[in-house]
């Protein structure tokens, strides 16, 4: 009879010795990669934080002083520096929600067994495949004077845009090329949450003679909203650190209208040398997009037990 | 019945409009590829057909690349997202397998460090990691360039999806015989991850491949200049020559697309589980 408690014992001393080789084992699998993240991710982001609050004379060999929110009260009392989060802001409101609508609609028009399907689907997404920065050029090209799309636009018998040399125009070139690289990519994500709504529904739908648009805004539309949900906070995240069209391309400019806030902290940081304007302008980045990205989170996760 | 059909007829039209759209840059640039900078503008302005297809095909374009050091950049690109695929699949799957396989404590603490490294992108910190690096002393360095791109929380991520979704009956078994937990990774979880680890590796191929705004700030020895700072440079070098820029663009597009055409139904996969199982 006393057999039983003592082998109880032995259970738990094993087991309290095998939670220990577990961690061990866990430990060892995992330091690359958590070192890694924290070094590399998680360190900096407290360095720009940190960096915000002090302010230094370039090339001094002093220690940066501590000035608080000075920096952050220099940058608020800039024109300049409105203008850039205006102009930021402007971009995003307008490219973020046109990329998922039109990427929504050619993953609803790809998914309803067209012939060959899949050709259309590879040749949308092939744009993504190629580096953004080669295919900034070619389209900085594109949009020259003597290019092809002010070709196509006189053959129409329309006058030639400017594009990205205008102070109206940039912005709107830049959504252009971005979204012909973007659009494909995010059309994958939601092709494959498409294709993962069991189509018992839709059948369901149609017996009660539901029409096409009904079924797509009761049915398809609440199945989708995961990766309806992950494409739009990836690509607004995406968009927030655009860098290589705006400083291949236009520099921020004509006027300071294409001057996005990732591009004036790098602006701020390297070609003005001055590192702490840069690193609070980053941290009022960061703070935005993650309010957007919680607000999308509110709208569109709702009900989500995540 | 009738109705239906012409729908159909015109939605497979519309679809093939819209991949043309997609598709017409591309052959632009393919085609100013193979034909002088003056002849590709010559075509556009006023627009002729002739700008889809090279009248006086050359070589020239590719030749001037390549005299220009273009393929010791595109060596750069290769080793450091080659290197980079394997290091960082190696370290993104045993990392991964903790988080999905080992019981331990402190599993979930360590898993938000992961997912929160996906939350800050990395390009918004490059800027504070490129000043501690140059302090460091590892600005001008293959290591500095391969760095980044191994702690890679997608990575990671991914690759745990799919060990929760392996039995975990196989480990047990295993683990009553013996096995130690780098055995059952070994032996178990990784033969079966394939599919997942090549979605993984093209996470971080693509990672490097496009890599911009890091390359450029922590190196300033152009002999380490990767390929897409190279095409910037000559962009921004010749006001005239656009005929290299062509050729080395359209060199660093085919290299992915072909990755990504033969991987393609992979990558469908990986994403899939990515977006819509979190």
């Amino acid at each position: 009879m006393t057999a039983l408690p003592q082998s109880r014992q032995l259970t738990k001393r094993a087991g309290r010795s095998r939670s220990k080789r577990n961690l061990l084992a866990a430990a060892i699998f995992l330091v690359p990669t958590v070192v890694l993240i924290l070094v590399l991710r998680v360190v900096p982001t407290f360095v720009a934080a940190s960096q915000s609050l002090h302010r230094g004379i370039p090339g001094s060999i002093d220690a940066p002083a501590f000035v608080g929110a000075q920096v952050y009260a220099g940058l608020f009392q800039s024109p300049g520096f409105w203008q850039t989060l205006g102009q930021t802001l402007l971009f995003n409101v307008i490219v973020n929600p046109l990329q998922i609508f039109i990427s929504l609609l050619l993953a609803v028009l790809l998914t309803r067994g067209l012939p060959a399907s899949g050709v259309w689907r590879t040749l949308i997404f092939l744009p993504a495949a190629v580096p953004l920065a080669g295919s900034t050029i070619v389209w900085g090209l594109a949009l020259r004077p003597d290019g092809p799309v002010n070709g196509v636009l006189q053959a129409l018998g329309l006058p030639a845009q400017p594009f990205l040399t205008s102070p109206n125009q940039v912005i709107g070139s830049l959504i252009l090329i971005v979204s012909w690289i973007g659009v494909g990519y995010w059309m994958i994500f939601l092709i494959a949450g498409l294709n993962d709504i069991p189509t018992v529904y839709l059948e369901a739908a149609r017996m009660d003679g539901a029409g096409a648009l009904r079924t797509f805004f009761s049915i398809t539309i609440p199945m989708l909203r995961r990766p309806l949900l992950f494409v739009l906070v990836a690509d607004t995240v995406s968009n927030f650190v655009l860098f290589a069209p705006v400083q291949i391309l236009t520099n921020g400019g004509p006027q300071g209208q294409s001057n996005f806030l990732m591009f004036d902290v790098y602006n701020q940081s390297y070609n003005l040398s001055n590192p702490y304007a840069g690193s609070a302008e980053l941290v009022i980045l960061l703070v935005i997009m993650i309010a957007i990205v919680t607000v999308q989170f509110r709208l569109l996760g709702r009900g989500e037990d995540n | 019945m009738i109705k239906n059909r012409i729908g159909r007829t015109g939605l497979t039209a519309l679809a093939i409009i819209i991949s043309l759209l997609f598709l017409l840059p591309v052959i632009w640039l393919i085609a100013s590829t193979f034909r002088t900078a003056n002849e590709t503008f010559a075509s556009s302005s006023p627009l002729s057909w002739a700008a889809l297809w090279p009248q006086h095909w050359t070589l020239a374009n590719i030749e001037s690349a390549v005299n220009n050091g273009f393929l010791q950049n595109l060596g750069n690109s290769i080793f450091v997202a080659g290197v980079t695929v394997v290091v960082g699949l190696a370290i993104s799957a045993m990392a991964a397998f903790a988080l999905a396989v080992i019981p331990f404590r402190g599993r979930a603490a360590t898993f938000s460090i992961v997912v929160l490294s996906f939350l800050v992108p990395f390009e918004a910190i490059a800027i504070p990691l490129s000043q501690s690096f140059s302090q460091w002393g590892l600005s001008n360095s293959f290591l500095a360039l391969i760095l980044p791109g191994l702690g890679n929380g997608l990575a990671v991520f991914t690759l745990r999806q799919f060990f929760l979704g392996v039995p975990p009956s196989l480990a047990e078994a295993a683990d009553m015989d013996g096995a130690g937990w780098a055995r059952i990774f070994w032996s178990i979880y990784l033969p079966l991850a394939r599919p997942a680890l090549i979605g993984a590796g093209l996470i971080l191929f693509l990672f490097q491949w496009q890599a911009y705004l890091w390359p450029i700030l922590v190196v300033s020895n152009s002999n380490l200049d990767l390929a897409p700072v190279a095409i910037s440079k000559s962009f921004g070098a010749f006001t005239n020559n656009y005929g290299q820029v062509f050729a080395e663009t359209a060199v660093l597009a085919v290299i992915p697309a072909i990755v990504l055409l033969a991987l393609q139904r992979f990558f469908v996969t990986s994403v899939a589980s990515t977006g819509s199982k979190e």
